[in-house]
């Protein structure tokens, strides 16, 4: 991931140019369309389209969006439901590496409460109260000036949380850069879901760039093409349909709410420990 | 067997018909008339979010406690005192209680340690607030989970029929967020101006009220006050407004109550104003 990586980097720092002249420009109606233009200009050029995993996508959106907004550091937390815990999936800046993977209760601290209430917030003299914003201190070794955070729809549901720390150059985060977050949470919540779903890069991309809008016609039919070339030839197995459909299915139930995921795990869990409890067939 | 019939005409029949006060032509309302002297004295505010800490000095003292929470055999309301888990909801309560100095606030919690779940302690907390006759409920949460459409649809419809305010945040993100959505509430986003009793009215719904909700100074947890910047806090400078509004004119209707808004809105033009 580490070559990606830094490929990734070098792209993203080719595009600061534009970037800067993008945030010079900024006006408050203008500057979302320029945004989406310039990220659906990236996913052409294959920053964001190109068949990585997406891990390394959720990489890239963290740093552009860091980049675009100004912001010292950023991090993307997913919700494990199983434990109300926020698990970091990516971080960029300051101790980055090692707060990847980390976990933290959900019932606590501002990405706890925006994954909790579902509203964004932003939040500019945090050093005045550092009792207030020990976990994040504690997580990253500072103190943050100012925070932004909001959070990862996908459908109506709350996945996660995009948090961005200490604006550059200004002591508080604006209304902007609060819409402008709102737009990578967006992307960065699609591409995590379809990972999730299909475990596949290619739908992915083809998710990805149908969701970033309008690109030249023949640059996106080649790209799509490619994408059900490749998603059709994994589909050829029958055991990987198969349990993608059990995948769909269980997906479905699970949005359906909270009776219906209890039921339907009920009835799995059973139905395993029938499996566990039957004797195990002869060895032949 | 036919229904039994509604008599839906009786309250209209001669001798039965309710004799009401008039509201002062639009054009004539001020804010001293809708709200001078008045501080929401005998004005019930539900603060339906995180908790609230009665401890702060921006709080005061809180008249009624619960929380809602998920429990094996269903839902579950305790009504001893309890902190806020996270801030926000002692932060709206400031809000109120800076607007609205004596109106009774009242702390429904119902975000908690659970994720899952949280849509029906939401909706379950709102049912609270509506059966134990709340006048104004603060709602700076909202729900986008489609399955609670119907009955918070119902809810927001029991709350209009029994003259009690819903004011919810607008959520910012792209989703449909319930109730904000419906068309009885009062909902409400941000304007970046740093006056509390200044509001905007949206004549294209479904988000009607802009209020002081960008770079707000609100208390926090732990006694301490954080800049933050969020429809959660544009949204109870309006729930302040309308208890104080309704702490002078305990009659007003909901319906009464959008157009007497609407008519303070800073941005209606007033000819003979000063």
């Amino acid at each position: 991931m580490g070559d990606e990586l830094e490929e990734a980097r070098a792209k993203i720092a080719r595009q600061a140019g534009e970037i800067e002249r993008l945030r010079r420009r900024l006006s408050d109606e203008g500057f979302a369309e320029d945004l989406r233009q310039t990220l659906t200009l990236a996913a052409a050029a294959g920053t964001i389209g190109s068949p990585v995993r997406h891990g390394l996508l959720l990489q890239m959106i963290v740093e552009t969006a860091a980049a675009v907004i100004g912001a010292r550091a950023g991090s993307l937390f997913l919700i494990d439901f199983a434990t109300d815990e926020l698990v970091f999936e990516v971080a960029f800046g300051s101790r980055a590496e090692q707060i990847e993977g980390h976990r933290m209760p959900a019932d606590r601290g501002i990405a706890g409460l925006v994954a909790t209430s579902g509203q964004p917030m932003a939040v500019s003299d945090a050093r005045d109260n550092p009792q207030v914003f020990k976990d994040i201190g504690d997580r990253i070794g500072y103190h943050p000036e100012s925070i932004l955070c909001v959070p990862l729809f996908y459908a109506d549901r709350v996945l996660g949380v995009f948090e961005m720390l200490d604006k550059v150059g200004a002591p508080a985060f604006s209304r902007e850069d609060m819409r402008t977050l709102g737009m990578f949470a967006n992307q960065a919540a699609v591409a995590i879901e379809l990972s999730r779903t299909y475990r596949h890069v290619a739908p992915l991309i083809g998710e990805l760039l149908a969701s970033l809008g309008d690109i030249a016609a023949d640059q996106k039919r080649t790209l799509l093409e490619r994408s059900e070339a490749f998603a059709a030839h994994a589909e050829e197995e029958v055991s990987y349909r198969e349990t993608l459909d059990l995948a769909k299915l269980i997906q479905e139930i699970a949005w359906r709410g909270d009776e219906e995921r209890a039921a339907c795990l009920a009835i799995l869990r059973g139905f395993a420990d029938y499996l566990r409890s039957r004797p195990e067939p002869e060895e032949m | 067997m036919a229904e039994p019939h509604p008599a839906w005409s009786a309250p209209f029949e001669r001798g039965v018909l309710r004799k009401l006060e008039p509201v002062l032509p639009l054009e004539d309302i001020t804010p001293e008339w809708a709200w001078g002297g008045s501080t929401g004295r005998g004005v019930k505010v539900a603060v339906v979010d995180s908790g609230i800490d009665a401890s702060h000095p921006a709080v005061g003292h809180v008249e009624g406690w619960v929380t809602v929470d998920e429990g094996p055999g269903g839902t579950v309301f305790d009504t001893a005192p309890h902190e806020d888990l996270f801030g926000h909801g002692t932060a709206c309560a400031g809000i109120i209680r800076a607007i609205a100095p004596d109106c009774e606030l009242h702390s429904v919690r119902v975000l908690g340690r659970a994720l899952l779940g949280r849509g029906s302690v939401f909706v379950a907390g709102l049912r609270w607030a509506i059966e134990n006759a709340m006048h104004v409920c603060n709602l700076s949460l909202t729900t986008s989970k489609k399955e609670f459409f119907g009955v918070l649809h119902e809810l927001v419809d029991q709350a209009y029929f029994r003259n009690i305010m819903l004011v919810t945040s607008a959520n910012n993100m792209p989703v449909r967020s319930f109730p904000a959505v419906f068309s009885s509430v009062i909902s409400v986003a941000s304007h970046d101006s740093d006056e509390p009793y200044l509001f905007y009215y949206n004549p294209e719904p479904p988000v009607e009220f802009g209020a002081h909700g960008v770079g707000v100074r609100v208390a926090w947890m732990d006694g301490g006050w954080i800049t933050s910047t969020g429809n959660s806090f544009a949204t109870p400078h309006i729930s302040g407004i309308v208890a104080k509004i309704l702490g002078k004119h305990p009659e007003l209707t909901a319906f009464q109550m959008k157009a007497v808004l609407r008519a303070l809105a800073a941005n209606v033009y007033r000819e003979a104003a000063g």
